[in-house]
């Protein structure tokens, strides 16, 4: 039996279709186990005002007058909240003239810093960048041995 | 009755990232320095020539690996060991999330380039699953947020939060199964076929990192 099951394995392609299968399981049994609990008192809370150009990345308030922002050691990021944005002339006129600043966020310099992503979280944004390099390398780099 | 508040002990030092604390406790202290003596040792190193001898015969042949190509699996190899070290030591489920992707996609990048049809048959069947493992490993994050409400690990070690559920530590169990590739060792077989001693065992040495370090997470919440 033990025989069969590590012949099955040793190809290769019957990996895939196990780990999705697997998957697949584990999917199920997390519908099965529904409702979930969720804990109200959140530790990066989120209110969205429609209305402003930033939208989904306003944090709010006056520059150089701290905004709180809720984190998990505020004692580690005492400069959160001072600067939530800064707008190049450009992007200030974008703000001033659509609806979209917000969602532009990467597509033109000068923006908005979230202050939970780029200064409470900031290890995480120095790594998925660091990702998103790494993907690039090995698809460069197998592209030009292609080509 | 004996009662364990610390699976991993206490902490020696704390790095402070912002929110994402940095721990070194006597369990990450030893797995970082593995990762850290191996990547020392990849730098070092010089890859391995194999030589395949027919048997029967005389003829041996020696497969060449071109500078390039070993440079740039070393460059992968390099990135892997340093992802290794950040997940061995991360406070942060994100973040152990993150850098766990990161090990699965270096993984990938190591035996990509290798110039063997069959290796990257392999490797390419291994990149699919790496990819869809990413889905259970961020979905798992995202309930440890939404049941506890707290990303920190140092957080759930200290048992204020709500329990974290049963099926996300299942999730992240099963997305770091899938970006290391830890049990399927039958097809990551076809992998060690490369030529390249230093840098292939880099993969398996990071997924049974990344796998020793998610039993102390699941076990913390």
């Amino acid at each position: 039996m033990i025989r069969r099951i590590s012949h099955f394995l040793c190809n290769y392609e019957n990996i895939v279709p196990l780990f999705a299968g697997a998957c697949a399981i584990i999917f199920l049994a997390g519908i099965l186990m529904l409702p979930l609990s969720y804990q109200q008192n959140q530790l990066y809370p989120k209110t969205i005002d429609r209305n402003s150009t930033l939208d989904p990345y306003d944090r709010g308030g006056p520059p150089f007058t701290q905004v709180t922002i809720h984190a998990q050691y505020p004692e580690n990021s005492p400069t959160a909240g001072l600067v939530t944005s800064y707008l190049t002339p450009f992007s200030f006129y974008l703000a001033q003239t659509t609806q979209h600043l917000g969602t532009t966020i990467v597509a033109h310099p000068g923006g908005i810093i979230d202050e939970i992503l780029y200064n409470t979280r900031g290890l995480d944004t120095v790594v998925e960048p660091t990702i998103l390099l790494i993907a690039f390398a090995i698809a460069s780099f197998l592209y030009r041995k292609v080509g | 009755m004996i009662t364990v508040t610390s699976i991993g002990g206490i902490p020696y030092y704390i790095l402070e990232f912002g929110d994402e604390l940095v721990y070194f406790t006597p369990y990450t202290i030893t797995l970082f320095l593995l990762a850290l003596t191996f990547t020392v040792l990849v730098i070092i190193s010089r890859p391995e020539k194999q030589v395949d001898i027919a048997f029967g015969g005389d003829a041996y042949r020696a497969k060449d690996i071109s500078i390039s190509e070993m440079r740039f699996r070393r460059f992968m190899a390099i990135a892997c060991g340093l992802a290794s070290m950040g997940a061995m030591v991360t406070g942060d489920i994100f973040n152990f999330t993150l850098f766990t992707a990161m090990v699965g996609i270096t993984n990938v990048g190591i035996v990509a380039a290798v110039k063997s049809p069959h290796v990257q048959d392999a490797a390419y069947q291994y990149g699919l699953v790496a990819l869809a493992a990413t889905v259970p490993l961020f979905a798992g994050a995202a309930v440890y947020a939404a049941a506890t409400g707290s990303l920190s690990m140092i957080e759930l070690m200290n048992g204020t939060l709500p329990t974290v559920p049963l099926i996300a530590k299942a999730m992240l169990v099963i997305g770091v199964i899938g970006e290391g590739m830890a049990p399927f060792y039958a097809a990551k077989a076809e992998m060690f076929r490369a030529p390249g001693a230093p840098y292939v065992i880099m993969c398996s040495l990071s997924s049974l990192l990344i796998f020793l370090r998610v039993v102390e997470v699941v076990m913390l919440g």
